[in-house]
C-alpha cells in the first residue's frame, strides 16, 4: 500500500511542480495577468512558489515512503 | 434517534434524486435556447439547495450511526472516512478541472476537450465538495466531535505549540512575530498535535468556506442579478481559494506520508492506543 500511496504523491507532486512552473513563468510572459495589472502578476508569482515549493516537500516525503527512510 | 436520522437521510437522498430528475427534465425540454455550457451553469444553480440539504440530512446519518462516545483504539469513525474519502473525490474532480478553467485563460490555451465538459466535470466536483461541507460540520455538531477546534482562550498555547514543533528556522522567526512563548505549551494532549488544530483545520476551514461561499456567488448569477464588482470580487476570491486548496492538498500528503498510521487509521478507522475523536 505504502508504494502505490507514495508513487501516486510523487505523480501529485510532479504536476504540481509543472503547474507552479507554468504560474512563475506565466507571471512574466502572458499577456492576460499583463493586462490585468501588477496585482495578478505577484498572485501568479506568489501562487506558484508556494505550490512549487510544497510540491517539491510532497515528492521528497513520497521518495522517503518508497525507500522506506525514516520522515 | 437512529431510526429518525436514518429516516431524514431517506428523504433528503429522495428530494435531492427527485429534483435532479425534475430539473434534468426541464433543462432537457428545448424550451430554452440554452447551449450545452449555460445550461450545465443552470442546472449546478438550481440543485444547489438540495445537494446541500442532502448533506445536512446525511450528516445527521452519520451522527446517529456513531454516537457521541469514544470508542477505544479507533482514530476516526466509519461516517468521517466515509466524508473524508468523498471529499477526497470531490477535490480530485473539482480541483484540475477549476485550475485548467483558469490557467487556459492565463496561457490563452485550449484543450482538444470541449470546454462545458470541463465544467461539467468541475460542477460534480463542486456539488460533492458542498455536500461535504454541509455534512462535515452537522456530524460534528451532532456528535461534539470538537477535538480539531481550538477551545475558547487557547489560542496563544496552540499556536505557541505549533510554532515549537516547527523545523526552528521557521518556528522561531514565527512565535517572535507572534510574541509567543514556546517553552508555555505542553505537549499536546488528546488525539491531535499543535499542527493540526492551530494551522492544519483552520486553514482547510477557512479555504473550503471561501472557495464554497464565492462559488456560490458565481452559481447565484443564473438564477438572479449579481451586482459586476460582487461577482467580480467573487470570481477573484474563488481563484485564491482554489489555489489555497491546491496548496492544501500537498500540505496534507506531505504531513500524513510522514505519519503513515494516519493514513492507515483513515482507510480502517483503527489506530493502536487511540481513542475515536472525528
Amino acid at each position: 500500500m505504502r508504494p502505490l500511496a507514495a508513487v501516486l504523491g510523487l505523480l501529485w507532486a510532479a504536476l504540481n511542480v509543472v503547474l507552479a512552473a507554468v504560474f512563475l513563468v506565466s507571471a512574466f510572459i502572458a499577456t492576460t495577468p499583463q493586462h490585468e495589472g501588477i496585482l495578478a502578476q505577484i498572485a501568479l508569482l506568489l501562487g506558484g512558489a508556494l505550490v512549487g515549493a510544497f510540491g517539491v516537500l510532497l515528492a521528497m516525503q513520497s521518495w522517503k515512503l518508497i525507500t522506506g527512510r525514516p520522515a | 434517534m437512529k431510526a429518525v436520522a436514518a429516516l431524514a437521510a431517506l428523504v433528503g437522498a429522495a428530494v435531492a434524486v427527485v429534483a435532479y430528475v425534475v430539473i434534468s427534465e426541464q433543462q432537457s425540454s428545448g424550451v430554452q435556447p440554452w447551449s450545452n455550457e449555460l445550461s450545465d451553469n443552470v442546472f449546478f444553480a438550481r440543485t444547489i439547495p438540495f445537494v446541500l440539504g442532502a448533506g445536512i440530512a446525511f450528516g445527521m446519518l452519520g451522527a446517529a450511526m456513531t454516537g457521541s462516545r469514544p470508542t477505544p483504539g479507533r482514530r476516526f469513525s466509519g461516517a468521517t472516512i466515509f466524508g473524508h474519502w468523498l471529499i477526497t473525490i470531490g477535490f480530485v474532480l473539482a480541483l484540475p478541472t477549476g485550475v485548467w478553467q483558469y490557467l487556459g485563460g492565463i496561457i490563452d490555451k485550449e484543450l482538444p476537450l470541449r470546454l462545458y465538459l470541463i465544467y461539467r466535470v468541475h460542477y460534480v466536483g463542486a456539488a460533492i465538495v458542498l455536500f461535504c461541507v454541509a455534512y462535515f460540520p452537522v456530524y460534528w455538531w451532532q456528535t461534539g466531535h470538537y477535538g480539531l477546534v481550538v477551545p475558547r482562550g487557547q489560542w496563544k498555547r496552540h499556536l505557541a505549540g505549533f510554532a515549537r514543533d516547527l523545523p526552528p528556522r521557521i518556528g522561531r522567526p514565527l512565535a517572535r512575530a507572534l510574541r509567543l512563548d514556546p517553552s508555555s505549551a505542553p505537549p499536546a494532549e488528546g488525539d491531535f498535535t499543535y499542527y493540526e488544530t492551530a494551522f492544519s483545520f483552520p486553514t482547510w476551514a477557512f479555504a473550503l468556506a471561501l472557495i464554497s461561499l464565492t462559488g456560490l456567488i458565481k452559481a447565484l448569477r443564473y438564477l438572479m442579478p449579481v451586482p459586476g464588482p460582487i461577482l467580480w470580487g467573487a470570481s477573484t476570491l474563488h481563484v485564491a481559494a482554489m489555489v489555497l486548496l491546491v496548496w492544501k492538498v500537498l500540505d496534507h500528503l506531505r504531513y500524513v506520508f510522514g505519519r503513515w498510521p494516519l493514513v492507515a487509521a483513515m482507510t480502517t478507522g483503527r489506530q493502536p492506543g487511540k481513542t475515536e475523536a472525528a
